[in-house]
């Protein structure tokens, strides 16, 4: 219980903004009715915010606030509803915490259950999904809060890229993939237009594609300043800055906040100012999705000098320049091309170097260019999409890079009835003498 | 007499010596290739000239060597299907074709591929969405499985490979629908049991072999008498991959009788043909993505009261047909796509007055009793 009122200690500025960030991207789907603005059930990193963006539709993000309730310690009152309702706890935790805010929220026709987390969020005017390679629950889920809220319209859309086969050259396929995101995209933007009344601005639209663009630069920009021995931001902070990129991806507030993480990492890099006193040991945060409950773990890692300057989760894009993206008037054909070669950016690396895989190419990237000596998975049980093969990634990361080490940690990112403190912190402990030998042997 | 016995033998046979009959063929030459669920469409195989077979699991083994591989989280089926083939029970195989059903299937592709060292893995990559332009893309995407088993069998696909291949699958689903049409009566000529052991032994044969057996069947267990003891709480199965009998036996020894199934090797796999007269890709396109009723394909309409007649309307016509008294709904753990389906599928249902179990089941022999229990209180209940 007092782990739970300890509050984490920010290496960064930037970071304690993120509350308001959060707060304000709540607050405006609660305004939104107000203003006469349309509210959008919206998911993550499915290359469709922009368009909302353009249409001045609202988004509610559902995983945020999950997020948040986990993060409050209060998402067991709303699994439970959902589970009361028949969902399985074995299902993604940020929809079933969701659902039960969803179902709870109906049964009390329309007002928000008891002490909501930072006040709710609002009722949705539709619900947009995608069906793709991110993950099942980014339709089903929509589909199963239609059943609750039975008045209000879904669009599902389909973006997906080519699949990784080491015999195959995706680049002949890239066409084909971005043909139908784009038409995907186009459908959306009907289904927008029907249900606001409003035609799309083309040129609007094109404009905030642009802002994205150099958002995703300015942010990458921005953590790359993180490769500084000692790292000025570590993981712990990057689960906050990830907001504005993640959720309010083509807003000017975005473009803003990367330029002002990029001044402050600056300033701290000049300094020779480090996240911990004595940085011992840099990790890769290898993949996994955090348990927003226990953000306090990564104090744990610095109280022993392992820091954390770089994490595949919720680096949600590349630079432009680097994708190489063809030239296009077109702003939805950009968003997929976007799209389509983030996914696949890792692909020609990983044909380079039989037996690898792209998500592990993209950690020995990492693991070079930030100077890791170890790695750390999170393994969610409620999240197949980034949690299912972390396995083989380590595995293939020993056989085809080297004896790093590594470690697994298991738990959830929503439900924290898997989660056991003591447990963590000696497999942390643990971890941390396998480092030391570690290095011992390195000499 | 004497031919009832060879046909329900063999069928016997083929359910407890799953994929023996291709592992002779295989000996013999031919060229086999393995695949999962019902969203592969089998008529390429076939036009290959490769007898597809579909992988199974076994309930009645535990998951071992899987566990250094496949995270838990991942649906117990799919673990325990890649366990066995971990194992070498599926050795026989050329190639394996795995399809984007689910997170599942998706995010496990490359833990098959680089760890079963076939000669050849396909990772089909099915859209969820049925729109337009999704069977278009979809019609591309199997464009690129037909160029890739070419490259691998050096041998092309011909548009009329792929229309007998349509044709002979065709008469495969219409002749498992016919044997289907006699468990409508009461009581039904041929019990679940029974059936579930048709199921699982014909998607382990060629299809002209399943097609003789299926229609020999049909002929013996016609010429069966109907002997009434009453009648009996019948029931409908829903799930994904079940490929077991433990469920229909609990239901049959608890003094119901299993007559219908919503199943991924039953139903789902035989009520839809593809239509002989389009462009053949389209026409397996076209089937494969918008008339298969699998959760992992979105259909929608402008209400949320016609996307449900869109989706689930079938339902009720099975619930009709076949006199169903009681729905059990099974999900595997970790299952996503039917798992957010399970208060839908289940208001939907008993709207329609129809009492429904749902059971969330780790596809392992060891959760039997637990499920008996509760299967022989939902029987009680029914027959009250
Ligand atoms: S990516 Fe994982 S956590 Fe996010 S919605 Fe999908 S299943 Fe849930
Ligand atoms: S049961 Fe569900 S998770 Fe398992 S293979 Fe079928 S659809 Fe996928």
């Amino acid at each position: 219980m007092s782990e739970e009122k300890k509050t984490r200690q920010l290496a960064t500025e930037a970071a304690g903004k993120i509350p308001k960030f959060v707060r304000g991207n709540l607050s405006a789907t609660l305004r939104a009715k107000e203003e006469g603005k349309k509210v959008a059930y919206a998911f993550i990193a499915d290359g469709q915010d922009e368009i909302l963006r353009a249409m001045d539709i609202v988004p509610a993000w559902g995983e945020s606030y999950s997020g948040i309730c986990a993060a409050k310690r209060d998402a067991e009152r709303f699994l439970q509803k959902a589970e009361s309702n028949d969902f399985s706890r074995s299902l993604c935790t940020y929809a079933t915490c969701n659902l039960g805010f969803d179902i709870w929220r109906e049964e009390l026709d329309g007002q928000m259950p008891p002490d909501a987390p930072w006040g709710g969020m609002a009722r949705p005017d539709m619900i947009i999904g995608s069906a793709q390679q991110l993950c099942d629950p980014r339709f089903k889920w929509p589909q199963a809060t239609q059943y609750y809220l039975k008045d209000v319209p879904v669009f599902i859309g389909g973006m997906y890229y080519p699949p990784w086969d080491p015999n195959t050259d995706h680049k002949q396929q890239e066409k084909l993939y971005v043909r139908y995101a784009k038409e995907e995209l186009m459908a959306l933007v009907r289904f927008c237009e029907k249900h606001t009344g409003k035609k799309m601005d083309w040129d609007r639209l094109s404009q905030i594609v642009e802002l994205s663009d150099r958002t995703c630069d300015m942010f990458i920009d921005a953590y790359e300043l993180r490769k500084a021995i000692p790292t000025p931001m570590d993981t712990g902070d990057a689960m906050n800055t990830m907001v504005p990129i993640t959720f309010n991806l083509g807003t000017e507030e975005a473009y803003n906040f990367y330029k002002d993480l990029f001044d402050e990492l600056k300033g701290k890099v000049d300094r020779g100012e480090g996240v911990v006193e004595n940085e011992r040991f840099r990790l890769i945060w290898a993949a996994g999705l955090p348990s927003w409950f226990a953000l306090n773990d990564f104090q744990y890692f610095h109280n022993k000098g392992a820091v954390f300057p770089v994490e595949v989760t919720y680096r949600v894009c590349e630079r432009t320049d680097r994708l190489d993206l063809p030239r296009t008037d077109d702003p939805l054909e950009h968003i997929a091309w976007r799209w389509v070669r983030y996914w696949t950016n890792w692909y020609e690396k990983a044909r380079k170097r039989p037996g690898s895989l792209p998500k592990v190419e993209r950690i020995i990237e990492y693991i070079e260019d930030y100077r890791c000596d170890g790695a750390v998975f999170h393994s969610a049980f409620s999240c197949r999409s980034w949690h299912a093969g972390i396995i083989q990634q380590a595995q293939v990361l020993t056989k085809v890079y080297g004896d790093i080490p590594i470690l697994i940690l298991e738990g959830d990112i929503v439900d924290i009835s898997t989660y056991n403190e003591a447990d963590t912190h000696n497999r942390i402990n643990a971890f941390i003498e396998l480092l030391e030998k570690s290095r011992e042997k390195r000499g | 007499m004497n031919e009832e016995k060879s046909y329900s033998k063999r069928v016997e046979e083929e359910f407890k010596n799953y994929g023996k009959r291709v592992k002779e063929l295989k000996a013999s030459g031919k060229r086999v290739i393995g695949y999962l669920s019902p969203i592969v469409p089998v008529e390429i195989i076939t036009a290959s000239g490769a007898i597809p077979i579909r992988l199974k699991g076994d309930v009645y083994e535990a998951v071992t060597t899987a566990n250094g591989y496949m995270e838990t989280i991942v649906c117990p089926f799919v673990r325990n299907v890649f366990d066995s083939a971990l194992k070498g029970k599926y050795g026989f195989l050329d190639g394996l074709v795995m399809p984007h059903l689910c997170d599942s299937m998706d995010r496990t592709a490359d833990i098959w591929n680089y760890n079963l060292g076939l000669n050849y893995f396909h990772f089909l990559n099915v859209p969820h969405v049925t729109d337009e332009p999704s069977l278009d893309f979809f019609k591309e995407i199997l464009s690129i499985f037909i160029s890739s088993l070419e490259r691998f069998l050096e041998r092309e696909i011909r548009e009329e490979d792929l229309r007998m291949a349509i044709e002979v699958h065709n008469r495969n689903r219409g002749a498992m629908r016919k044997l289907y049409e006699l468990r409508k009566s009461e009581p039904p000529l041929i019990n679940g049991v029974e059936m579930m052991k048709v199921l699982v032994a014909t998607m382990g044969l060629p299809v002209g072999e399943s097609i003789s057996m299926v229609e020999g069947l049909i002929e013996e267990v016609s010429e069966r008498k109907l002997i009434s003891d009453g009648h009996k709480p019948r029931i409908m199965i829903i799930g994904d991959q079940i490929d077991y009998t433990s469920l229909s036996e609990t239901i049959e020894d608890g003094g119901g009788i299993h007559v219908m199934d919503d199943i991924s090797i039953g139903s789902k796999a035989y009520w839809a043909d593809v239509e002989v007269d389009k462009d053949p890709l389209y026409a397996i396109a076209e089937r494969y993505l918008r008339k298969l009723k699998l959760p992992t394909f979105v259909e929608s309409s402008d209400t949320y009261s016609e996307t449900v007649e869109k989706r689930f309307g079938y339902l009720k016509d099975f619930i009709e047909e076949f006199r169903v008294d009681g729905v059990i709904l099974v999900t595997f753990r970790y299952c996503d796509p039917y798992g957010f389906e399970v208060p839908l599928i289940k208001g939907y249902i008993e709207d329609l007055g129809i009492p429904v179990l749902y059971m969330e089941d780790e596809y392992s022999a060891s959760t039997i009793p637990r499920a008996k229990t509760r299967i022989e209180a939902f029987l009680e209940m029914l027959m009250e």
